[in-house]
């Protein structure tokens, strides 16, 4: 895809910024295991059920990428025993900012019995973007998730690299109103510098983080670590309080993703959605 | 009695949270050549408190001292630190010490936020018909040193301090580096302590709790989960 960057300057005036996202209900169905009953469309963010045998919706941003004071809202509900695939038609683009932190916030509620795979591609952080992230998850005890979230700093393969810039991201994940699961990434100022320290990534520029909140979750610790086994980059998978959360470091974006598809795709025995494969 | 007198005796080896078995992954690390001499293990141990569990603990403590006469607010401090430990055995060594802790504090410097808070987690526990959740361990010490009027900044460098020490002592005991070297690691990182403390207080006073967590050590925290499946072992993390 032909990359073109937003004019460092001027800045836009803040009312032509894109503001908006997906509002999306979701119903139960006995043929397909969901059905989209209500969505809300704004600000050139649109999802899009294409029709096949399970209810799989993909997001697209019109906008080809976000930038600085753009905000993106993402509100997913999960009715009683629906079942629904999320994720993206593309990698998202976080270009850069000369102020203001793009800000992307992801709200998902799963009622009794609701089944939801979120699985958005990577989102891509270019040279001095400023991203501000804050996932929501409310499910009911019995509900089941999985989410992944990957990250990469510059596309390297095209000699880009990320020396500074800003990413502080917020989970908070409640299981029957108990807090089980947070994470707080706070990555910021000279980011190559930082990745570069051996507690923090030894050089990786990409991360990814897959959560699986389900009854079952925690007694698949041992088959998921069979499928980390021979993974080509850094990778560990722990389980406690009724989840599992895989953690992936990367040092070759396209070696990364084919850890994740073959870690996601193995525990949920299902191909990822069509829009990663393409 | 000198205010900060009970510090020293809360985070030495011998105040009974069984410190000395948990290595915070470092064990792993040292596995792995991650750690492999003093220079090493002394960024290792930098970026904790800047970039890690270190900088985030300080700030859970800094929380629960300024809460520590509110259980509600006590309740959800606890509950985000124990919810962003999230490794089984990160979960394990802050929530394990945490309510050593506090089991030492309540029998031998019993004071009335410890107290309040045993008592709420208890009246909790029965109305859920559960066992009581533990207590995170930078929880447990901001809740003590608030009724024990200890001063926040001494008590930040301190937790902070105890951490690395606790940390030098377990890569000495996996030989990653001598006692001498280990010491000179220590005194090497004490004296940036009080800035980092007094900027993670001011930090929390402006803008919150929540708005101030965060990290980046990635690697240490993979370290962590690997550490699980280590074949030998001498820590419990």
């Amino acid at each position: 895809m032909l990359m073109t960057r937003p004019p460092p300057s001027p800045r836009l005036p803040r009312m032509i910024r894109a503001d908006g996202g997906v509002r999306l209900a979701i119903s139960a169905d006995p043929r397909r295991g969901g059905v989209p009953m209500r969505i809300a469309e704004s600000g050139g963010y649109r999802v899009r059920f294409p029709r096949g045998r399970i209810c799989e919706g993909v997001f697209i941003n019109t906008g080809g990428g976000m930038t600085g004071g753009d905000r993106l809202a993402l509100d997913v509900s999960l009715d009683a025993g629906a079942a629904a695939t999320l994720t993206t038609q593309a990698a998202e683009k976080i270009y850069r900012s000369d102020r203001d932190d793009t800000e992307i916030t992801v709200a998902l509620d799963l009622a009794p019995g609701a089944a939801l795979a979120w699985l958005p591609q990577e989102q891509i952080l270019f040279n001095e973007a400023r991203l501000r992230r804050r996932f929501e998850v409310d499910m009911a005890a019995d509900a089941r998730l999985i989410l992944l979230e990957s990250t990469i700093f510059g596309r390297t393969a095209m000699g880009e690299t990320v020396t500074n810039g800003r990413f502080r991201d917020s989970w908070r994940v409640r299981r029957a109103g108990r807090l089980i699961f947070a994470e707080e990434v706070r990555l910021e100022d000279s980011i190559a510098q930082t990745l570069a320290r051996g507690t923090v990534a030894g050089g990786a520029h990409a991360f990814a983080t897959c959560l699986i909140v389900a009854p079952d979750a925690e007694a698949r610790l041992e088959e998921a670590r069979t499928y980390l086994a021979d993974a080509p980059c850094p990778c560990g998978v722990s389980a406690l309080d009724g989840y599992l959360v895989a953690r992936f470091l990367g040092h070759d974006a396209q070696a990364l993703r084919g850890a994740l598809i073959r870690f996601v795709e193995a525990m949920r025995a299902h191909a990822m959605p069509r829009s990663w494969m393409i | 009695m000198h205010a900060h007198l009970p510090l020293m005796i809360w985070f030495s080896p011998g105040f009974p949270v069984g410190a000395f078995a948990y290595s915070h992954g470092l064990e792993w690390a040292c596995e792995t050549s991650e750690i492999t001499g003093a220079a090493s293990l002394g960024d290792w141990l930098a970026d904790l408190i800047d970039h890690g569990s270190g900088r985030n603990d300080a700030l859970f403590l800094i929380a629960a001292y300024q809460a520590a006469d509110d259980p509600a607010r006590l309740a959800g401090v606890a509950a985000l630190a124990r919810a962003l430990a999230g490794s089984s055995e990160r979960r394990l060594e802050t929530c394990m010490q945490g309510d050593a802790f506090l089991t030492a504090i309540a029998s031998a410097w019993p004071c009335a936020p410890v107290t309040a808070w045993h008592a709420a987690r208890e009246e909790e526990a029965q109305a859920q018909g559960e066992e009581p959740e533990a207590t995170p361990y930078p929880v447990a010490v901001g809740i003590a040193s608030a009724g024990h009027g200890l001063p926040l900044p001494a008590v930040v460098e301190a937790y902070l301090a105890g951490f690395i020490g606790n940390l030098v002592s377990a890569a000495i005991r996996l030989g990653a580096v001598g006692q001498t070297d280990g010491q000179r690691i220590i005194a090497g990182l004490l004296p940036g302590l009080p800035e980092r403390a007094a900027a993670l207080i001011a930090a929390h006073d402006e803008t919150g709790l929540d708005e101030n967590l965060g990290g980046c050590a990635f690697a240490s925290d993979l370290g962590a989960i690997r550490h699980e499946t280590q074949y030998t072992r001498l820590f419990r993390s």
